[in-house]
């Protein structure tokens, strides 16, 4: 009766190790892609680590419907993007503007840097219809099928936003260069 | 493939493997050009996209997780496979078990307070914490802080008896002081004095919330529950 018991519980104390071991893994692989993700979503980074943070206790607590370990990453995204929607239903924040304060890093100095300040300035001046995809695309890694899946909108859709986006980027990288008399130096 | 359609197709997926889209590469030296080009600006998108992730996040989530999972199970299952949720959580869970006890707000109240892990929370928030991020998270309570309430250097998420609370780490001229917010409708019965053999903690309601400071110095704990009281409304 007592070495039963001792048996039993030690399977159930090996699954939680198991589990443990799996969300750990899960977290060191692609936390920094999703915090980068929400960074992009959200703009405003103490609210994208809260974000982070809930969607991996909910990633905790499903985690055994996740089956395949390759489709972590979209459905990691999946709850986030549902974790980002719900804190909409509570309240709406003001957000800053991603360039302005969670992106200035004092060591980013040179030309390389601030050519990539202005191109998260002109990204996080996208709107989110072309922004959510290209991040998909660019940031994750997924193919315009996924993207659609993630956003519930056909393939054609998703592939004119992405044109649509970068055109706009280029636009705006274009319509800067007149006046921008450093981007030369 | 004409200049339009080849364009739409390399904006829309730049490292597509389209063999018409190679084809028509070839064919014509410029749309080779423009195809570099949006490659090009690609790898820039890509690099400028990389912003850096906080320190010590990954240790942060699965800290949370430990704690919350310990908090979850804290009375349903064995200690030992509270235990196996999160190495982390050790110093806690052997605090808790030893203590016994009926309360379980105030009992999570004092696994918060614990040295170890007001530590731990510390070192993985970096520098002192501002008004502006405090109320940032003081929005999920429908509140607002107005005033200066000392040096926070911490404020973080948490669940305290499954009730997700906002626990601030001040740093008192007598220690570390640690003040919860928890939403009046869910917080459960505490008493407005508490204590251990180590803490003592008060508690009481302002408007739609309850406010709970712990800390070890008697005094302290009620200086600060003075200036908690004009300090947040909700």
């Amino acid at each position: 009766m007592f070495s039963r018991n001792k048996n039993q519980s030690a399977s159930v104390s090996t699954d939680m190790m198991e589990k443990q071991k799996r969300y750990e893994a899960l977290v060191k692989a692609l936390h920094a892609d999703i915090f980068r993700y929400a960074m992009w979503l959200i703009k405003d980074k103490s609210i994208a680590e809260d974000v982070v943070q809930e969607t991996f206790l909910r990633a905790w607590k499903s985690l055994d419907s996740l089956k395949d370990e390759g489709a972590a990453k979209s459905w990691l995204i999946t709850i986030l993007r549902r974790e980002n929607a719900r804190r909409f239903e509570r309240k709406q924040f003001d957000l800053v503007d991603i360039d302005d304060v969670a992106l200035a890093d004092p060591n980013d100095l040179g030309d390389v840097a601030l050519e990539h300040r202005e191109l998260r300035r002109i990204m996080s001046s996208l709107s989110e219809e072309y922004r959510e995809p290209l991040m998909m695309q660019i940031l994750m890694g997924f193919t315009g099928d996924e993207i659609a899946e993630q956003l519930n909108l056909n393939k054609n859709t998703v592939m004119t936003r992405l044109f649509r986006a970068r055109n706009q980027i280029k636009e705006a990288l274009l319509g800067d260069q007149p006046k921008g008399e450093q981007i030369n130096g | 493939m004409d200049e339009l359609t080849f364009r739409r197709t390399i904006y829309a997926e730049p490292n597509t493997t389209d063999p018409e889209v190679i084809q028509a590469a070839k064919d014509d030296p410029a749309k080779q050009v423009f195809w570099d080009e949006t490659k090009a600006l690609e790898s820039k998108l890509a690099l400028a996209m990389n912003i850096p992730v906080p320190e010590n996040f990954a240790e942060k989530l699965i800290l949370r997780q430990g704690m919350d999972e310990f908090t979850q199970h804290r009375q349903k299952r064995p200690w030992y496979i509270a235990m196996a949720a999160s190495v982390a959580m050790v110093a806690g869970i052997s605090y808790m078990t030893l203590l016994g006890g009926n309360d379980g707000l105030a009992k999570d109240v004092f696994a918060h307070v614990n040295d170890e892990y007001m530590s731990k929370e510390i070192s993985m928030n970096g520098e002192f914490v501002s008004i502006d991020t405090i109320n940032e998270k003081m929005a999920t309570f429908d509140g607002q802080l107005s005033e200066e309430i000392g040096e926070v250097v911490s404020a973080n998420y948490c669940y305290l008896d499954k009730i997700k609370s906002l626990h601030m780490i001040i740093k008192g001229e007598k220690g570390l002081i640690s003040l919860f917010i928890v939403p009046g409708s869910e917080s459960k019965e505490l008493q407005d004095d508490f204590s251990d053999n180590e803490h003592f903690g008060s508690s009481f309601l302002l408007e739609s919330a309850k406010i709970i400071i712990v800390g070890n110095d008697k005094e302290q704990v009620s200086q600060l529950q003075e200036v908690a009281q004009s300090a947040f409304t909700f």
